[in-house]
């Protein structure tokens, strides 16, 4: 569950700048797509409406077959209950220890106190920082913060994740064990799109790569192509 | 919803009694956390405690007076004005006649030494008979209403009084009661205006309050809303927030009328013995205590839905 298509989405701002422009792509259940292109090319734009924290000027994007750019506001949070995001600047809690900032997206759900402790805990031992669960952000080094961030948006087992330049603080090692963590959530049926500039990644992953600019798609590949 | 029959995104299960568990849980949290800004937190208590007090107050008088005057109007006495040189014996006849009567409670003469003594109270002069030089008061009688003498039967029985044999003048004495209920009305009034204009104003201090406790928390709030959390969810700790402060204030309030009450009563208490009459003063009681905590907390929820629906629609994570 997490097919994607979008169908001539344009995203025009008030100014009159064009982020995306006529865009139709397609996404199969369970495939994982990197998303390229320099500053400003409208890879986060695209993010954003797959999140629905942006709407198209024009243009559908249909995901599970429902028009989500025509969805009702208040079944917005259910589409979001089945969305992984993984934002560059994480957007933890500076309040919050790692473990209650990564077991929010399930706190909301009201699941129960007890499995909410045991998936979170899970999410953060597949990152690597299970010891590390009564600490707060603050006490943690940006890569730490960016598996925090990566935790939380897997946490819920979702169907479509989304992640916005997931690897940028992090060494290349590390970057590779992220990226099999989502090929494995690919593995599962999720669809995983990834927001990237890492060319060492993009060439070696062999996954589809997008590449973006001035808010066209000007090439998509498949792998092995 | 659009393709399909089958719900892509279907609610997630919850629980039984998960609703009842997310409420405890954002209470308690916002208790915790209204405690730990005590001083602002008292602020708030403060400005909506003064805010209810003040028509709880005259709510409070209006009900006294109320009873006061409701007390009286229940047995009302009058005076019966005989006419000069009336001998003492023929006006304990007709006290005794009056006293015979189904409509009076009790009958009993006021000899014209009497009267001078009354009289003399009120010039506050030692020894009337110097000024006056002779007594010129005559005898009358005061006879208290029975219960359950209508107005019209009273004022009828009045009437028959006043064309009896050695009679001058038969007069009811409320007048000072009736004045007192109309204060009481306008008192009433006043308190009901104050209680709308003041709630109004406690439930903007809330809303004020709550919207300070948003702005604080934005980028929780639109990582909750990123996660999937429902406007319920995001907006409840906030109306937590507003009940707490709406019912902290209430009972701010219940202990300034209290303690007003106690500043009050001995001055009320002397102003109603100035006029014969023995007042009993109605305190704050459960259900006053009740009506300005339950008040206050919907004012407070009142003013917090008026913060969160202003704000929370614009929190979303850029």
């Amino acid at each position: 569950m997490g097919s994607i298509a979008l169908h001539d989405v344009t995203k025009r701002f008030d100014n009159g700048q064009e982020a995306l422009r006529n865009v139709s792509l397609t996404f199969d259940e369970g495939s994982m797509a990197f998303l390229t292109g320099h500053s400003g090319a409208g890879k986060s734009t695209f993010l954003k409406l797959l999140l629905l924290l942006q709407l198209p000027t024009q243009g559908q994007i249909v995901v599970n077959g429902v028009n989500i750019s025509q969805l009702p506001r208040r079944r917005i949070p259910r589409y979001r209950q089945h969305l992984g995001a993984v934002f560059q600047d994480h957007h933890l809690l500076s309040d919050r220890t790692v473990l209650e900032n990564v077991a929010l997206p399930l706190v909301v759900t009201s699941m129960r106190a007890r499995d909410i402790a045991t998936r979170a805990r899970a999410a953060l031992s597949m990152v690597g920082l299970l010891a590390k669960e009564r600490l707060y952000p603050s006490h943690l080094s940006a890569g730490e913060q960016q598996r925090v961030g990566i935790a939380r948006a897997v946490v819920n087992r979702p169907n479509l994740l989304l992640a916005d330049e997931p690897t940028g603080n992090l060494d290349p090692a590390l970057s590779r064990e992220v990226m099999g963590l989502f090929v494995n959530f690919r593995r599962i049926g999720a669809t995983v799109i990834v927001a990237t500039h890492d060319q060492h990644l993009i060439e070696t992953m062999g996954v589809r790569v997008i590449e973006l600019d001035s808010g066209r798609v000007i090439r998509d590949e498949a792998p092995g192509a | 919803m659009m393709g399909g029959d089958r719900d892509p995104w279907p609610p997630v299960q919850r629980p039984r009694f998960a609703w009842i568990r997310d409420h405890w849980r954002v209470s308690r949290d916002c208790f915790t956390l209204a405690c730990r800004r005590l001083w602002s937190s008292l602020l708030v208590w403060l400005l909506i405690g003064i805010s209810l007090a003040l028509p709880a107050a005259l709510y409070l008088l209006q009900r006294n007076l109320a009873a006061a005057a409701g007390q009286w109007d229940g047995r009302p006495s009058f005076t019966v004005y005989l006419q000069t040189g009336i001998e003492i014996g023929v006006a304990e006849g007709i006290a005794d006649r009056l006293d015979a009567q189904p409509e009076v409670e009790r009958a009993w003469v006021i000899t014209p030494q009497q009267a001078l003594a009354e009289f003399s109270e009120g010039l506050t002069i030692t020894d009337a008979l110097e000024v006056l030089g002779e007594n010129p008061l005559p005898a009358s009688v005061r006879a208290t209403v029975a219960d359950g003498v209508s107005e019209g039967e009273l004022q009828r029985f009045i009437a028959e009084q006043s064309a009896a044999e050695g009679v001058d003048e038969v007069v009811l004495e409320k007048a000072w009661l009736e004045r007192m209920a109309a204060i009481s009305d306008f008192v009433g009034r006043v308190g009901w205006i104050l209680a709308a204009v003041f709630g109004l104003g406690a439930a903007l201090v809330t809303a004020s309050s709550v919207r300070l406790v948003i702005e604080s928390r934005l980028e929780e709030l639109s990582v909750q809303k990123l996660v999937g959390g429902t406007d319920a969810f995001v907006r409840r700790p906030f109306l937590y927030f507003g009940l707490f402060y709406g019912v902290g204030g209430g009972m701010v309030a219940a202990m300034l009328v209290a303690g007003s009450l106690v500043a009050l009563e001995a001055p009320l208490v002397t102003l109603f013995d100035s006029y014969k009459e023995r007042l009993t003063i109605e305190g704050m009681g459960g259900p006053l205590v009740g009506a300005l905590l339950g008040v206050g907390g919907l004012l407070g929820l009142f003013g917090a839905l008026i913060a969160t629906n202003r704000r929370l629609k614009q929190v979303e994570l850029a």
